[in-house]
């Protein structure tokens, strides 16, 4: 284009004038000066978008609807029309924001030549992708698959049929959720599916582990709490809480009963007895634990559990003569070497009362669930890989080499591995060991769906979408793959593969899986529109049922024995309780400040690891608040501050898992010890589920002592609040 | 300001059942996520510097094995007669007559820190440094609430930005706000129910109705003559052994 | 010094007899205002004083200076980064600032109590002293006015605690103790700043008469006023003077009870207190008068100033001190049988801490230097004349009445109502800061004697024109004229 000098000076004043005119409006079109004396809180600016898609930070499955401002997620709160949490959401759950938005993120694929050296070379997607590709094709059955269960259920199908077709070994799903809250070991007690039970209207509850703060569904059980506490006519439930170390669930309990660790199913085999002998509850209930509950010495059991055998009885008299009990089976006594037995005998009193889980929805076809591998299936893979039988392994929402203990040889394993790719949005531990890592987006940039592990009765699909365009996006490494995509584009490129993943897109995958569901809740006559409501609200459920179905367990009388402890008595004197504690759960919290930095319930500990030590043990090894004690056990030992703690049986210490990172970002790395350390690979009696309760340990004083950063003052919190 | 706005005077309140409360911890990260309230480092909390607007105190009782933990959330009681108010000299503090909040005007502060020290409750928060959030985290911060800088003090606000915009919509919907219209984040949170929100000046509300005849309401420091609008259920008990 | 004897006008014959030369000597070594040597020797002695600083005074100057200059480098951290490097925490709110606030503020009452009351009490023992106690007021009570500033969050602001319309609609709150506390604080510091210049004219013009052509001369001219003694300038001299020493008696009790008040007003437990208004003005005039002997030790011993400042006046203030330590006592046994009869639970908290609990090693180290030492030794006539000695045990109570300030603030503000959130203070930048403070206090007290006569000669001079011997029988005694 020409620009004469004539057409210059026009356009100029052309332009000068406007200015001019422009300039000339009245000010108030501009600024609006605000005096000091109306906050902005008062002003509200804008309208949020809210978007329903699945939490991520927990294998629960909460729906979580995410307020969306200005393109920037915002706040993630639980969605009020979702079956398994309505509108509820734990602390993890609600720091999940701080995983999209954390400042050590990858931005695209990274390379590194030697594993475990961190040092990283940024690659373009397409480049990361094909280099894959090769991979895989190359190592065809020799792939493997290890991924968490917080994995979207698409990914678990896409995987799945992956490994089908290149003859790789089943994928496994397995991760420190899973197993420090024994999903093994509890599922294969209950006839393959994780007992979940409705506590509304109970008026008992007894509870072998922490149900509200930890375990398979706080959030779910922290609803349920709520009713049963509060229910109609002022009615209140009554909840006993079996454990050697105060969980939050002890602490809310109106009783809590610290048995000896390793023998909480033999209280509970007692209680069944003494109301068989007594005839508690009624001739049918007494007549049903005489069935079940074989013969024992209650004075001796009393006494192997370091309870009053009177308490035993009046603890089951109440537990018979309700009208409602709920015995809830978990925590350690599931993790020990006879977590089955035990978990099946805390079933008995159930069975008694005549109550029983709720039943396992019926998955509809094309959805697939994550089921939890168990630690048999996990090792089994591990020694493939030390076996070199595995060219390729592919890690996705799984730490294994954090995750697992020491002794399970998996660090050692991925040695024999040709090519180990993570797909981990922060370089996590296992990412540092990786050859390549293709960081996945994070849940709330991601597709895909999780069916919710607690079995509520019905199936509850909860659907996940983006709710922000994928935050990385840089120029260099180019527009991000999702993993789905990334199966996808390889399997193109895999003649066996190809029949088994045909679609172009995770998305195209979705959008047939969920048309195809039947009629749920919000209905919709054709695909498109049960797809839209799928995604708006949240997901796919069937419309309310008017009562949770509970199915009926068949048991065999069980005899059990106390656990049998890892480690000798005499070099080991203490039992360690090992358990995920509120904020950080499994350790995927550790990154996130939200959560390292807000206390922990029981202790308000932030930002450490500690070990949790009765006051009378500690007076009598002269240990203090903040002394820094090493922990042994027969497979490791650790470091970590002393925490007094007034609620913990004098032969136990207990330290959460969660902290001890090497990597996993700014916030988690080198932040206390990891207690994964402690334990070692042992199988329970059953050969599939990790022992991981049952170790005892050594405690000594290092002479080192730091000030602890709680939250408390510690005197003062033993003072009497006067209201 | 409209007339509507002028007629009816709320009174927020709040309850919370100590029977229900688990001590989870969920209303605490809420309100960080909601408020913009900045997470205390390490050596921050270790020189008790820690900022929680919502805070779970955590009492013991008795020695093992009769040993006792009981929780007591504790935030701002948006005291009617705050003892904070008053003795703010450049009124950063205030009572916001509309709703009864106990409200605060960061920009107005210049931390004297006074409030602080007159508040029993020890709910009020001062920022000894400025807020860090390392990029890209600065991308969580919430629109609707004010960073404040270092050198003010800060506490809950009930969450004046939801009773705004709720009220706001209302407005433009031509209708009264609804009870439970308008929840803190905290109270949206909490998985058990033990934190319930409403105005209790409204006979009809949810709270209005509970705190009818409760024997088991109680408020914090009553003695003092604060006149909180927080109520605390007091764990109710029931005997099987 | 070669001062020349004279011989008093009033006195009405000279000794006749050795005993009665005898008795006149004692008497005038015993006390200054009958020990006249004369109008210009005594102005010239104390204008010597002002060069009089020997070497090891003027390192001492330079190190007061760099802790100054050190703290003031401190403070200007905490202005970039705020106030993250004290020891303040999310219970205890105010620290060693406030401490330093009321310590000071307290150390200020003494000069002026010494110099308006006395004077309209007629005590002539203040006319030496004067000056130099409220030299320490002024000094006192600049440091003190910084303080508050360098307390708050946000110090640029400091102004909008000032009622001055303006475009951002705010307006100081009334109700506040704090905006009483600055209102106070800075009529006070007014007031007390006139009260000290107005009694300077006479002698800011009795040293420009004496000092030659030089930055001096300049600087008294310019400060004197254009003061030359005529009697119209003295009788308006007298009654301004007499009327700021009635008016500013009161704002003086006002402002260490609206300093109290700032405490008592609250709702904490150990604040709440209606005893706190006498109570600390009580603990102000304790330690002021103390510090004020501080003074006068340093004085006597550095610039030579042996003549005015005599044994008798360390007596008097020495008395003055036992008294003001009975008082503290009074009231401090007063609060604490209170609480400990009253018994409320978060009260008793506090005593228990302070008795038995992290905090008694402070309070009885507080007990010990505020009642022990005083009450024991003072009641000697030997010690209250020695002023090595007093300026230990005034040292002794600075330390005792720092403490009690700590106490209250930095270690009582620990225990709030609710326990969970109980609290110990340990102060960081504080320190070098609190350093830094008193180093600028001694510091501008040593530069001022550098410039302006420490001693009012002209009062000293009114008092001995006004005194006199006179022979009743065979005794020798002192009289006072009643020609005032």
């Amino acid at each position: 284009m020409k620009i004469s000098r004539r057409d210059f000076i026009k356009v100029s004043i052309a332009g000068a004038a406007s200015t001019v005119l422009v300039g000339c409006q009245p000010n108030q079109r501009y600024v609006e000066l605000e005096p000091y004396v109306v906050p902005p809180e008062e002003a509200v600016a804008g309208q949020a978008t809210w978007y329903a898609t699945t939490c991520g930070m927990t294998p629960a499955g909460n729906g979580i609807i995410v307020r969306v401002m200005n393109g920037r997620a915002v706040k993630i709160e639980g969605n009020p029309e979702h079956p398994l949490n309505r509108g509820k959401l734990d602390a993890l759950g609600q720091a999940g924001l701080q995983l999209l938005y954390h400042p050590d993120r990858l931005h695209g694929p990274v390379v590194q030549e030697t594993p475990g050296r961190r040092e990283f070379k940024p690659l373009h997607w397409n480049e990361a992708v094909n280099i894959l590709a090769e991979n895989v094709k190359r190592a065809g059955a020799g792939l493997a698959i290890w991924a968490g269960l917080t994995t979207s259920g698409h990914l678990v199908d896409l995987f799945k049929r992956f490994a089908k077709a290149t003859d790789a070994p089943a994928p496994v799903f397995y991760d420190l959720y899973a197993a420090l809250h024994s999903y093994d070991a509890l599922a294969s007690a209950c006839g393959g599916a994780l007992p979940t039970y409705d506590i509304r209207r109970a008026d008992l509850v007894f509870a072998f582990g922490d149900f509200l703060g930890s375990g398979p569904n706080p959030v779910y059980y922290g609803v349920q709490f709520g009713a049963f506490r509060g229910q109609a006519l002022g009615k209140r439930g009554y909840l006993a809480q079996f454990e050697p170390r105060m969980s939050i669930t002890g602490a809310v309990a109106d009783r809590w009963v610290p048995v000896k660790p390793g023998h909480e199913a033999l209280a509970a085999g007692a209680m069944a007895r003494i109301i068989a002998e007594e005839g508690f509850g009624g001739a049918e209930r007494a007549a049903r634990a005489g069935e079940l509950a074989p013969e024992v010495d209650v004075a001796a059991v009393a006494e192997a559990c370091d309870l009053e055998a009177e308490a035993l009885v009046k603890l089951a008299r109440a537990f018979a003569e309700a009208a409602n009990p709920v015995a809830i089976p978990g925590g350690a006594p599931a993790g020990a070497d006879n977590g089955v037995e035990a978990t099946k005998a805390v079933q008995i009193l159930n069975a008694i009362a005549g109550v029983g889980p709720l039943a396992p929805g019926v998955i509809p076809p094309g959805i697939t669930p994550t089921t939890p591998s168990t630690f048999a299936e996990a090792q089994a893979l591990i020694e493939k890989m030390q076996n070199g039988e595995v060219q390729t392994l592919l890690v996705y929402g799984a730490n294994p080499v954090y995750e697992l203990p020491e002794a399970a040889g998996f660090r050692q394993a991925l040695n024999k591995v040709e090519t180990v790719v993570s797909f981990s949005p922060i370089i996590d531990e296992t990412a540092a060991w990786a050859h390549m890592v293709l960081p996945e987006r994070t849940y709330l940039e991601g597709w895909g769906y999780r069916v919710v592990t607690a079995n509520t009765g019905r199936t509850i699909i909860s659907s996940r979408q983006p709710v922000v365009v994928p935050f990385y996006q840089d120029e260099a490494t180019g527009p991000a793959y999702s993993t789905g995509d990334v199966l996808l584009t390889i399997a193109r490129g895999i003649p066996d593969a190809i029949a088994a993943l045909p679609w172009t897109d995770e998305v195209a995958y979705l959008k047939q899986m969920v048309g195809a569901l039947p009629a749920g809740a919000y209905g919709g006559s054709d695909p498109d529109t049960r797809w839209a409501r799928y995604l708006q609200h949240g997901g796919w459920w069937p419309a309310e049922d008017a009562e949770p179905a509970a199915s009926i367990m068949e048991l065999a009388p069980v005899k059990v024995k106390a656990a049998a402890s890892q480690g000798e008595a005499n070099e080991y004197p203490l039992y360690l309780h090992v358990y995920t504690p509120v904020m950080l759960g499994d350790g995927r919290g550790a990154s996130l400040p939200w959560l390292q930095g807000s206390p922990d319930p029981m202790t308000t500990m932030t930002w450490r690891s500690w070990v949790e030590i009765n006051p009378q043990t500690a007076h009598n090894m002269g240990i203090k608040d903040g002394d820094i004690l090493k922990v042994t056990s027969p497979y490791g030992s650790i470091e970590a501050p002393a925490y007094v703690y007034p609620a913990i049986r004098p032969d136990t210490v207990a330290i959460p898992a969660g902290q001890g990172h090497l990597d996993s970002g700014r916030y988690a790395k080198n932040r206390g010890a990891n207690v994964i350390d402690l334990l070692g690979a042992t199988t329970d009696a059953t050969g599939e589920n990790l022992a991981w309760s049952n170790v005892r340990v050594k405690v000594e004083r290092t002479g080192e002592t730091i000030n602890l950063p709680i939250f408390e003052d510690k005197k003062g919190a033993q003072e009497h609040l006067h209201f | 300001m409209s007339e509507q706005d002028a007629s009816g005077k709320r009174r927020w309140t709040m309850i919370v059942d100590l029977d229900k409360c688990s001590g989870c911890g969920a209303c605490v990260v809420a309100c960080h996520a909601e408020n913009n309230v900045p997470i205390a480092a390490e050596d921050q909390v270790v020189a008790d510097r820690s900022q929680h607007w919502m805070r779970i105190e955590r009492y013991w009782e008795g020695e093992y094995p009769d040993v006792k933990a009981r929780f007591v959330p504790v935030l701002c009681q948006h005291c009617g007669e705050a003892p904070c108010e008053p003795v703010c000299p450049v009124y950063a503090t205030y009572h916001d007559e509309r709703g009864g909040l106990n409200a605060m005007i960061y920009a107005r502060c210049v931390g004297t820190r006074y409030c602080a020290n007159n508040c029993p409750y020890r709910v009020r928060f001062f920022n000894y440094f400025d807020p860090v959030f390392a990029e890209p985290l600065n991308n969580q911060l919430n629109p609707d609430v004010t960073v404040r800088s270092a050198g003010v003090m800060e506490k809950c606000t009930f969450c004046v930005q939801r009773i705004r915009r709720a009220e706001h919509t209302a407005k433009v919907e031509g209708r009264t706000l609804a009870d439970g219209e308008v929840l803190p984040a905290c109270v949206q949170a909490c998985p058990t129910g033990a934190l319930m929100f409403g105005d209790r000046y409204d006979a009809a509300s949810a709270v209005a109705k509970l705190l009818e005849h409760n024997g088991r309401a109680v408020r914090l420091l009553e003695t003092l003559g604060t006149d909180p609008s927080i109520y605390y259920l007091k764990g109710g008990t029931s005997h099987v052994d | 010094m070669s001062i020349e004897t004279e011989r008093n006008p009033w006195m009405s014959a000279p000794p006749e007899s050795e005993d009665e030369q005898e008795q006149v000597e004692h008497l005038r070594k015993d006390h200054l205002l009958l020990d006249p040597v004369g109008m210009e020797a005594m102005n010239q002695d104390a204008l010597g004083s002002m060069t009089r600083h020997g070497r090891w005074t003027w390192m001492l100057i330079v190190v007061l200076g760099g802790l100054a200059m050190m703290a003031g480098v401190g403070w200007l951290v905490q202005l970039f980064v705020g106030l993250g490097f004290t020891g303040l925490n999310r219970t205890i709110f105010w620290g060693m600032y406030i401490i330093n606030l009321v310590y000071f503020i307290g150390i200020g009452h003494a000069g002026t109590f010494i110099s308006a009351a006395f004077r309209v009490m007629g005590f002539e023992t203040r006319r030496p002293i004067a000056r130099a106690a409220e030299t320490v007021t002024l000094f006192a009570l600049a440091a003190a006015g910084l303080f508050p500033i360098i307390h708050l969050g946000r110090p640029w602001k400091v102004y909008w605690m000032i009622p001055i319309p303006n475009q951002r609609q705010l307006w100081p709150n009334f109700q506040s103790a704090l905006e009483w506390d600055a209102m106070a604080i800075m009529t006070y510091v007014v007031g007390s700043v006139l009260f000290i210049y107005i009694g300077l004219l006479p002698d800011l013009a009795m040293a420009r008469e004496r000092t030659g052509v030089n930055w001096r001369r300049r600087l008294y001219s310019a400060l004197s006023l254009g003061w030359r003694g005529t009697d119209r300038q003295w009788a308006l001299h007298e009654s301004v003077s007499t009327i700021f020493a009635y008016v500013i008696i009161p704002v003086m009790f006002s402002v260490h009870t609206i300093v109290s008040w700032d405490f008592a007003m609250t709702i904490q437990p150990g604040w709440h207190s209606t005893i706190f208004g006498p109570f600390f003005i009580v603990g102000a005039l304790y330690s002021g008068v103390a510090a004020v002997l501080v003074a006068m030790g340093f004085l006597r011993r550095f610039l030579k100033l042996g003549y005015f400042i005599r044994e008798e006046h360390f007596d008097v203030m020495a008395k003055f001190l036992l008294i003001m330590s009975f008082a503290w006592i009074y009231f401090y046994f007063g609060e604490f049988l209170v609480t400990w009869y009253g018994n409320l639970p978060p009260e008793m908290t506090i005593l228990d801490l302070l008795l038995y609990g992290e905090a008694a090693p402070l309070w009885w180290l507080m007990i010990f230097c505020n009642v022990v030492v005083p009450v024991g030794l003072l009641w000697m006539r030997r010690v209250r004349r020695n002023p090595g000695i007093l300026f230990v045990i005034a040292v002794f109570i600075q330390v005792g009445m720092y403490l009690e300030r700590y106490l209250i603030v930095g270690v009582m503000l620990g225990r709030p109502e609710l326990p969970f959130n109980y609290s110990w203070y340990y102060p960081g930048l504080e320190i070098p800061i609190a350093i830094g403070a008193f180093s600028f206090v001694i510091f501008f007290y040593f530069i001022f004697t550098v410039f302006v006569p420490i001693i009012s000669t002209w009062e000293v001079g009114e008092g001995q024109f006004l005194h006199g011997l006179r022979k009743i029988g065979r005794k020798i005694t002192k009289f006072k004229s009643d020609m005032h």
